[in-house]
């Protein structure tokens, strides 16, 4: 039948209830945030080792320039000096 | 330290304090408003002859209280992330301080220009000349530069202890088998108290902290005098 498929329903259900909007828009973003978030750290944190192969050991290839926290207030880490020699 | 009775946080002396304690003052805020607006409305309830006993049908309300709540805790929540965030800069410090918590006691190694070791007692009471904090005074105070920012790093030889300066905003744990790093940095000289944090034993209410933090120049003189 036609209007029976999930966005169908959802529609018209959404239609009845309309308060419902902002907490699954709310509920939205706070999960998608965190999945981003975590998705970010899997890809970009030096903590995580996937291919054991190549890349064994991130945490031992850290730069001092490198921004590896989501967010930084008053550091530009851009500006840091490197001070310490190279292996 | 704390004055008595005091109920509310210490005066901050370092630059994360002071963002806590605005933090603070805001987040309080919020929660006054809420509990306020909760016991207006309960009163409002409470206090009149008239009924509603039908099913209601409240779109309007419902959005309010679910928009004005998340719009609340975000703006809790994105003050906290930032300070969070701040308190663990890399900003350069310029002397390194080791700490190591006993039962029941700290010991502090200053060996970065000299060859210093020492442990720090609390003053018994019986011993406490007049004027001084009871359970709060130590034999050998930590003396520090004020104005730089020190390396902290802390650990312990027993037991969990915990390294807290409440008015510089610091907590940090001791832990046997790990070394953790926190950053000091004081805005003024004076002594700042603390006291032993996580619960080691039978005298873990009287294994204070109190740095005493002075001028450069000063610290100098003291550091030559002492190694």
């Amino acid at each position: 039948m036609a209007g029976t498929s999930l966005g169908a329903r959802f529609y018209r259900q959404i239609r009845r209830h309309p308060a419902l909007i902002p907490m699954i828009s709310f509920i939205g973003l706070g999960m998608g945030s965190a999945a981003l978030y975590l998705l970010r750290l899997a890809l970009h944190s030096p903590d995580v080792c996937w291919d054991r192969k190549n890349n064994p050991e991130p945490w031992n290839r850290l730069n001092p320039n490198d921004q590896y926290k989501f967010l930084a207030v008053s550091t530009d880490y851009k500006k840091l000096k490197k001070d310490r020699p190279d292996f | 330290m704390a004055h008595p009775l005091q109920l509310g946080l210490q005066d901050a002396s370092s630059p994360i304090m002071e963002e806590l304690l605005y933090f603070h003052d805001h987040a309080l805020m919020i929660v006054f408003l809420i509990s306020s607006l909760v016991l207006y409305t309960i009163s409002l309830m409470l206090t009149t002859k008239l009924m509603h006993t039908s099913t209601m049908n409240a779109q309007m309300v419902e959005t309010m209280w679910t928009i004005l709540p998340a719009a609340i805790l975000t703006s809790i929540a994105l003050p906290s992330l930032r300070i969070l965030y701040m308190t663990d800069e890399i900003n350069n410090p310029l002397l390194t301080i080791k700490t190591m918590g006993h039962q029941w006691y700290w010991s502090y190694e200053y060996t970065d220009y000299m060859d210093l070791n020492f442990d720090s007692y609390m003053i018994p009471t019986l011993d406490l000349k007049p004027g001084e904090l009871r359970l709060l005074e130590v034999d050998n105070r930590t003396v520090l530069p004020m104005e730089t920012p020190i390396r902290m790093l802390i650990s312990s030889e027993d037991v969990l202890h915990s390294w807290a300066v409440p008015s510089l905003g610091l907590k940090t744990d001791a832990i046997p088998g790990r070394l953790n790093q926190t950053t000091l940095s004081a805005t003024r000289p004076g002594l700042f108290y603390g006291q032993c944090s996580e619960i080691c034993g039978s005298n873990h209410s009287f294994m204070p902290i109190v740095l005493e933090l002075i001028p450069l120049k000063h610290f100098e003189t003291w550091s030559a005098l002492t190694s």
